[in-house]
């Protein structure tokens, strides 16, 4: 049999081979322990390298950097408008861009933060949305029984889901006012629903009977209730028990 | 809707990414996101480039990797961005205390030539194929996994070091 070379070792670690090519290298590894060792050390690299650099994804992203990618504040336009005049006048595609944003519209919702004076709200990790910056600080330590006005989250009805977790529906009271619900897990707050929301009055109408909170949140709220919402006494009790 | 507010809010959950690829290549946090920001500044400006055809990511790793290039052009120094020491204080001032091993790692990472820099971070960090990562250097697949062996000769030596 031919013996393995470095670049098919290399390109076996990186799954680069076909299933014929990497079943020789499969069968040559069995019986080869020096050829073994080398595999484990490329994966161990491989490893390493995501353990030192992923952590960056978890990161919230700066604010200067999310504000970027802010929509104009109104239709007039700041800054790049004659750069984009110019790029349109060569791009008879635009139609098609539509489309492709509309196909992926879905996909972005679930991926939607803000720049915000403390900070960003949500950051993505594994795929899912989590509470970040003072949202994350208003839902592990604010009570909707303790409303404070003046708060940039405004925190609405706590309960237990039917998996277990406890809940928390939520207001972002600066434009643009947004409602959302998240549960706790051990990663931190999952955030399943985010959406715009009329402009907010305090916290105990939200806490009452839910009142203003759009109809995507009553109905996540929906899906996930058993029993009743927490009251004042039970909600404060799961905040001293870290929200278990 | 027109193509500069698709690219805008295409980017929005590529940023940790984007964020992720430019720290391998710069190294240090704050050049990093100064590099982001950069990037993020000529894809909006280059909106109406991206075909909606083509997949979002990799067109805007490319500018990244680009941009990077650039930086490096102009600080004048293709081999060093960062000194060793530079290095090690980038990967001691984040925020979560990282074992040593990975610190190393990171550093000789940092010290490596930035044609093997590159093919690191999109190939062993990121995650493309050899064919992909090919395509955004716009070199041969031969070249890169020329380039990707080199690297982690170096890179294991490292690693080999404190095992």
């Amino acid at each position: 049999m031919k013996p393995i070379d470095d670049d098919t070792l290399q390109a076996y670690v990186d799954g680069e081979l076909d299933a014929d090519a990497a079943a020789r290298v499969d069968a040559a590894l069995a019986h080869d322990a020096v050829l073994a060792r080398r595999v484990q050390q490329a994966r161990a690299l491989r490893t390493q390298l995501h353990a030192a650099f992923d952590p960056v994804l978890d990161e919230p992203v700066p604010a200067r950097l999310s504000a970027l990618l802010q929509p104009p504040a109104t239709p007039a336009r700041t800054g790049g408008r004659h750069a984009h005049a110019r790029h349109h006048r060569r791009a008879p595609r635009r139609w098609y861009v539509g489309a492709a944003l509309a196909a992926s519209v879905a996909v972005l919702a679930v991926a939607v933060w803000w720049p915000h004076a403390g900070g960003d709200m949500l950051r993505m990790q594994g795929g899912q949305s989590f509470a970040a910056g003072p949202l994350e600080r208003a839902l592990d330590h604010a009570l909707a029984s303790e409303p404070n006005a003046d708060a940039a989250v405004a925190i609405g009805l706590s309960f237990r889901s039917n998996d277990g977790h406890i809940c928390r529906s939520f207001v972002l009271r600066h434009a643009p006012a947004r409602a959302g619900l998240a549960c706790h897990s051990d990663g931190g707050w999952n955030v399943p629903v985010l959406t715009a929301a009329p402009a907010p009055g305090n916290g105990d109408e939200l806490r009452q009977a839910g009142s203003g909170l759009p109809d995507a949140v009553r109905a996540a709220i929906d899906a996930r209730l058993r029993g009743e919402v927490f009251d004042a006494k039970q909600e404060r009790a799961a905040r001293d028990a870290g929200w278990q | 809707m027109n193509s500069s507010d698709a690219v805008r809010e295409g980017l929005i959950p590529l940023l940790p990414r984007l964020r992720r690829l430019a720290r391998a290549l710069a190294g240090q946090a704050a050049d990093a996101d100064d590099l982001v920001q950069i990037v993020l500044e000529r894809a909006l400006a280059r909106a109406a480039q991206w075909r909606p055809d083509a997949a979002l990511d990799k067109w805007v790793f490319a500018i990244a990797r680009n941009a990077w290039r650039d930086e490096l052009r102009a600080r004048g120094r293709s081999q060093h961005l960062f000194a060793p020491e530079e290095a090690g204080e980038m990967a001691a001032d984040r925020a979560s205390a990282q074992p040593a091993q990975q610190l190393e790692l990171a550093m000789a990472l940092a010290a490596l030539p930035p044609d093997h820099r590159e093919v690191v971070a999109l190939v062993l960090i990121e995650g493309m194929s050899y064919g992909e990562a090919a395509e955004l250097l716009e070199v041969p697949v031969g070249t890169v996994t020329s380039r990707l062996a080199r690297a982690r000769t170096t890179l294991q030596a490292h690693l080999g070091k404190d095992t």
